[in-house]
């Protein structure tokens, strides 16, 4: 009888154990990032998953003394909790992504005041500045790691060219390229109200395919093109947007000439899991077609991460929602096949602006929400992979 | 012959019932059937039906946050929780067995909660002493349980009247829950002094809290026999023993996240008052009364 009771009593204690739950607390959680300061402002552009578990943003803040945005790194540990926060001087301004991960230190790209050349800062996993190095050049506009080097989009104003490096990490320039946006004032007007935030933020990107061509995403002849190069005198492969009202939105490359990109046009935006893109002749981003996304907002940035969720190699999007959310579509990688989707936020609006897979194999979101609707604040989203498993 | 026979016969009939009606029962017989009837009425069933309100009380175990400091101290984040302040109710099954004034009793209870707490934000701009946003949320947390709770009761004294005390231990099980959350505060940088009134933001609360928990119980109250029925008053506080809130799905619910609301670790406590009246399920005759023992 006395064993029965123990067995009951067992029973009924671990059916109400419920105490804090570590694993749980890291794999689940939302933060919002509050300064109490009325006249703050801080975007988040990108971030990484350090090795201890924690995450490290590369973000951006309003300056009192300029046009530009300023430069801002913030620490955060494994369970979401701050841990640390560099106001950058505000001697360098227009921070630019990706956050770069290479020998085990970050780099950012930015550039500095007055002579607005363009500068390598070199961060540690801790967020703190370890060094920066003068690149020279102008106006950085996206960055992406090459093996041991960088590969930066840059917009230099006096040529007008979008200008395409190879820059070591010590800042020195290996090899670079001009590629000239057209003449006259009207095509560098969208260009520089985009670094004032005045104007349309344009989704530059640059990367380079496993085939070995650079690719970026920029203005080239006039218009907003996804443009193939291997930097040197060899042709240009150019997937035409509609001067700068459409074009690509985010490509990654899946294999040989099959890409997840997504695009914009006059507004609209579409999604296109599974693309065949022409990376040696023209074409135009309009013939592409795509599954339409009117939920999203008018040219809204994209981002795009490779994944596995259920056992399944999955694409998932990430975009803005006009009823200020953030949508997360699944893609079957093999078949293009749209598996679900997942809405985060509400109450606020929530603006997408970074998406990475973490260690424990969910996903980390970036992203700026609007505190009482009107204070821009980072925004950190972690889903577990129980979470995410529950889209399809 | 016959007539001296039936004489006789007759005579020893009035002599035998003569002899029965002089003669004492056996040492103890009276005592025998007293203690039989005792002993019957020493155990008893009891049934019936309380209701009555409750009050509850929150208390942090660990304390979570959607929204995270990094330019103020993280205790300014902290919800300030109201003890006892809202009114909930409960109606409760209870079936008793007394034993010699030793009740062993099962209530199954079915209980309204609530309980609030409230957080207070304020975003200034030190260079410029008009801009300042002062906001307070509002939280209301409706939880309804199912209780069981196991309760060993002792009769004090007493006849008519019978105060008596309690123990004992229960297990709640989760049946539903919602939570509002109100927010209000004053914009002084909109030109003058903006009082601000949101519209109650409402939603489904279950998933926020774990599906059971269990707690001990302690408490006082008192018997009045009324004919067969006994009217009961009763009072008793409840500890929670284990975490309320649900540890995995803290930060699901994008409404409250999106406002910068998460749960706490906790646990509750419970100030539970009940009126009713109890049936007795065991009789010796329709004309007992419960009075008499």
């Amino acid at each position: 009888m006395n064993k029965y009771l123990f067995i009951f009593f067992c029973f009924f204690m671990l059916s109400c154990a419920n105490e804090s739950d570590p694993a749980a607390d890291k794999s689940n959680f939302v933060r919002i990032y509050d300064s109490d300061l009325y006249n703050a402002s801080f975007n988040p552009i990108d971030m990484q998953q350090t090795p201890d578990g924690g995450y490290l943003f590369l973000g951006s803040r309003r300056l009192k003394e300029s046009n530009f945005s300023g430069a801002y790194l913030m620490k955060v540990d494994e369970l979401g909790a701050f841990v640390s926060e560099q106001l950058v001087d505000e001697e360098y301004l227009n921070p630019v992504g990706d956050l770069l991960f290479l020998n085990g230190k970050y780099y950012f790209f930015c550039m500095k005041a007055v002579s607005f050349q363009t500068q390598l800062v070199e961060v540690d996993t801790e967020g703190a500045i370890i060094e920066v190095y003068n690149v020279g050049g102008s106006y950085p506009t996206a960055a992406a790691v090459d093996g041991s080097n960088f590969i930066l989009l840059s917009y230099d104003n006096t040529s007008k060219e979008s200008e395409v490096s190879i820059i070591n990490e010590t800042g020195g320039i290996l090899q670079t390229a001009g590629y000239s946006v057209g003449a006259g004032d009207a095509v560098q007007e969208p260009i520089i109200n985009h670094f004032l935030r005045t104007g349309r933020q344009f989704p530059f990107q640059v990367g380079k395919t496993s085939g070995g061509r650079y690719f970026f995403n920029g203005f080239y002849n006039y218009t907003f093109s996804l443009v193939f190069t291997d930097l040197g005198t060899g042709g240009l492969g150019v997937v035409q947007g509609q001067q700068d009202d459409g074009g690509i939105s985010r490509v990654v490359q899946l294999s040989g000439d099959t890409y997840a990109t997504a695009r914009f046009n006059f507004g609209d935006n579409y999604f296109l899991p599974k693309a065949s893109l022409n990376s040696s002749g023209i074409s135009s981003s309009t013939d592409l077609g795509g599954f339409p996304l009117p939920e999203l907002v008018k040219n809204a940035p994209v981002k795009i991460l490779v994944s596995k969720i259920n056992e399944k190699d999955v694409i998932l999007y990430a975009s803005n929602t006009k009823s200020g959310q953030i949508g997360i579509y699944v893609y079957e990688q093999s078949t293009g096949d749209f598996l679900g989707s997942k809405y985060l936020g509400f109450s606020n609006p929530f603006e997408v602006t970074s998406i990475i897979n973490t260690a424990d194999e969910g996903i980390a979101i970036g992203a700026t929400t609007y505190v009482t609707g009107r204070f821009p604040r980072i925004t950190l989203f972690k889903l577990s992979s129980d979470e995410l498993s529950t889209i399809f | 012959m016959r007539r001296p026979l039936l004489l006789l016969a007759f005579l020893i009939l009035c002599n035998t019932l003569y002899a029965q009606s002089l003669r004492k029962p056996p040492a103890g017989f009276k005592n025998k059937a007293k203690q039989q009837q005792s002993s019957f009425l020493d155990k008893q069933w009891w049934i019936g039906l309380k209701v009555g309100p409750n009050l509850t009380k929150a208390t942090p175990e660990t304390r979570y946050s959607v929204l995270t400091p990094t330019n103020y101290e993280l205790p300014l984040t902290d919800k300030k929780y109201d003890g006892f302040k809202k009114l909930g109710s409960q109606a409760t099954l209870e079936i008793t067995f007394d034993y010699k004034g030793i009740g062993f009793s099962f209530q199954p209870t079915y209980r309204l909660s609530r309980y609030t707490y409230t957080n207070e934000f304020m975003w200034d701009n030190p260079e410029n002493a008009v801009e300042v946003l002062q906001l307070k949320y509002n939280h209301e947390l409706k939880v309804d349980y199912a209780d069981f709770p196991f309760i060993i009761k002792y009769d004090i004294t007493g006849n008519t009247l019978r105060p008596y005390i309690q123990a004992g231990v229960f297990y709640s099980l989760l049946v539903n829950a919602s939570k509002t959350v109100e927010i209000s505060g004053t914009d002084y940088a909109s030109g003058g002094t903006n009082e601000l009134q949101s519209e109650p933001i409402i939603v489904g609360a279950k998933d926020l809290l774990h599906k059971s928990y269990w707690g001990l119980m302690a408490g006082a109250g008192l018997h009045y026999s009324l004919g067969n029925v006994r009217l009961v008053f009763d009072a008793s506080y409840r500890i929670g023993m284990s975490n309320v809130t649900d540890t995995k799905n803290r930060f699901t619910n994008d409404r409250l996240s999106g406002i910068g609301d998460a749960l706490d670790d906790m646990k509750t406590d419970n100030i539970v008052l009940s009126i009713g009246c109890l049936f007795p399920m065991r009789f010796l005759s329709t004309s007992f009364k419960s009075i008499d023992r």
